[in-house]
C-alpha cells in the first residue's frame, strides 16, 4: 500500500498536468478560432479555382496538354505531398495522416508504382523517415509559425511542376486533413497532377460545354492558371490541416483534462479513506494499549 | 439583370456588388465587360480596376494579376494581390519607390 506522502506526491502531479492540459486546451481553442476562419475564407477562392481549371480540362477533351496526363504511358512515379502537424499532443491527428499515408503508399506500390514524398510538417516527417528514407525528396517544417504563409504553398508547388515537367514524376496527390468541425476531421489525398477528365467523374457535369473566349488563347491560359491552381489548393489544405490540428488538439486536452479531474477525484477518496484507516488504526491500537494495562 | 463583379483572394471575398461596368488591365490590354458580356477566360497585368454604377465611377482597385472569368452575367476575379485605390497614399516619390519594390516582392507569379 502507498504511503500518504506518495499518494500526496501522485495528487499533486495529476493536479500539475491537468493545469498544463486546460491551459492547452484553451489557447488550442483561441487558435482554431482563427484557423477555422481562415480555412473557410479561403474556401470560395481554391472552390472557384477548381471549378475554372475543371471545366477548362473538361474542355480540353483527350487532347494533350502541358499539365495533362500524358498517353501512351502508364503513370510510374507518384509523388505523395503529406500534410501534419508540427507538433503532438493533439489526439489520434497525426496518426491519421500517417495510417492515410502508409495505406496509400502500399495501395500504390501493389499497383506497380514508385512513390515519393514530401512533407509538410515534422510529424510525418520523423516517424515516417526511416520505412521511406531513400525516397523523401524534400522537406518542410515550421509551416505554421506564426502563420501560413502564402510563399510556402508557392515554394512547394515550384518543386512539384519542376518534378513534373522534368519527367521524375508522372502523378502527384496531396494528403492532408479536411477540417469539419471541432470534433470531427477526415483524413483526404486530392490529385494535383495530371488534371485529366477520369478524376472528374463525380463532380457536376451540367457546365461541360461552355465555349469561353480566350485571351490569348486556351493554352497560355492553362498553362498560367494550373500553377496557381495547384499553389491554392496547397494552401487550402494547410490551412485545414492548422485548424483540423487545433481541433483535434482541443478535443483531447479536453479529455485529458477530463481524465485528470477523474483521477484527482479517485486518488483523493482513496488519499482520505487510507488517512481515515490510519487514524483509526492508530486509536485501536491506543485503546487496546489502555486496557490491557 | 445587371452584372455581378464578384472579387475574390484567398483571405476573403474581397468585392461582391451589382455593377453595371468593369474595366479591367487584362494582359494584352484594358477590357470593359457590361452585361450580357460573352463568356470570357483571362488573366490580369498589375493595373487598376474600374468600377461603374449608374455612370458613375464608384470604386478602383490595384491589382497585380489574377484570374478573370465572365459567366452568365457574373464577372468573378481570382487575386492574391489586390487593394482599393483609396487605401494607397502616396506620400513621397521614396514612398512610391517602396511600394513598387512591395509590389513586386508579393508578385508570386510571373
Amino acid at each position: 500500500m502507498p504511503s500518504l506522502k506518495d499518494l500526496r506526491n501522485r495528487i499533486s502531479s495529476v493536479k500539475s498536468t491537468k493545469k498544463i492540459t486546460s491551459a492547452m486546451k484553451m489557447v488550442a481553442a483561441a487558435k482554431l478560432k482563427r484557423a477555422q476562419d481562415n480555412a473557410e475564407r479561403s474556401r470560395p477562392y481554391a472552390q472557384k479555382m477548381s471549378e475554372i481549371v475543371n471545366s477548362l480540362v473538361r474542355n480540353k477533351g483527350e487532347k494533350e496538354f502541358k499539365y495533362g496526363e500524358k498517353k501512351n504511358s502508364k503513370p510510374k512515379n507518384v509523388l505523395l505531398v503529406v500534410c501534419s502537424a508540427d507538433r503532438g499532443l493533439c489526439g489520434g491527428f497525426n496518426t491519421s495522416i500517417i495510417k492515410y499515408a502508409k495505406k496509400l503508399s502500399e495501395k500504390l506500390k501493389k499497383e506497380g508504382k514508385i512513390t515519393n514524398y514530401i512533407f509538410l510538417g515534422k510529424k510525418a516527417y520523423f516517424s515516417l523517415k526511416r520505412s521511406y528514407e531513400k525516397s523523401i525528396l524534400d522537406f518542410f517544417s515550421d509551416i505554421a509559425n506564426p502563420s501560413v504563409k502564402f510563399e510556402l504553398a508557392g515554394m512547394v508547388r515550384d518543386k512539384i511542376l519542376e518534378l513534373f515537367l522534368n519527367g521524375s514524376i508522372d502523378e502527384c496527390h496531396l494528403i492532408y486533413t479536411k477540417f469539419q468541425s471541432a470534433i470531427s476531421q477526415s483524413v483526404n489525398s486530392l490529385q494535383l497532377l495530371p488534371l485529366s477528365k477520369k478524376n472528374q467523374e463525380d463532380t457536376k457535369e451540367d457546365k461541360s460545354s461552355i465555349s469561353y473566349d480566350f485571351e490569348p488563347d486556351e493554352e497560355v491560359i492553362l498553362n498560367e492558371i494550373i500553377p496557381r491552381n495547384v499553389a491554392i489548393q496547397i494552401h487550402t489544405a494547410l490551412l485545414e490541416n492548422l485548424a483540423s490540428e487545433h481541433g483535434s488538439r482541443m478535443t483531447a486536452m479536453d479529455n485529458a483534462t477530463r481524465n485528470a479531474n477523474d483521477m484527482i477525484d479517485d486518488l483523493t477518496l482513496f488519499y482520505n479513506r487510507s488517512r481515515q484507516a490510519l487514524i483509526t488504526k492508530e486509536l485501536i491500537e491506543i485503546i487496546s494499549g489502555a486496557e490491557a494495562v | 439583370m445587371t452584372l455581378n463583379l464578384e472579387i475574390i483572394s484567398p483571405q476573403n471575398i474581397f468585392y461582391s456588388q451589382e455593377v453595371e461596368l468593369v474595366i479591367l488591365p487584362g494582359i494584352e490590354g484594358d477590357f470593359g465587360v457590361l452585361k450580357n458580356h460573352m463568356p470570357l477566360l483571362t488573366y490580369l497585368r498589375l493595373g487598376i480596376i474600374y468600377v461603374y454604377k449608374q455612370k458613375k465611377l464608384m470604386n478602383s482597385f490595384l491589382v497585380n494579376g489574377g484570374i478573370v472569368e465572365v459567366l452568365d452575367n457574373k464577372c468573378t476575379l481570382l487575386t492574391e494581390d489586390i487593394l482599393e485605390s483609396k487605401d494607397f497614399k502616396v506620400q513621397s516619390d521614396s514612398n512610391i519607390e517602396k511600394l513598387k519594390l512591395k509590389l513586386t516582392k508579393n508578385l508570386h507569379y510571373k
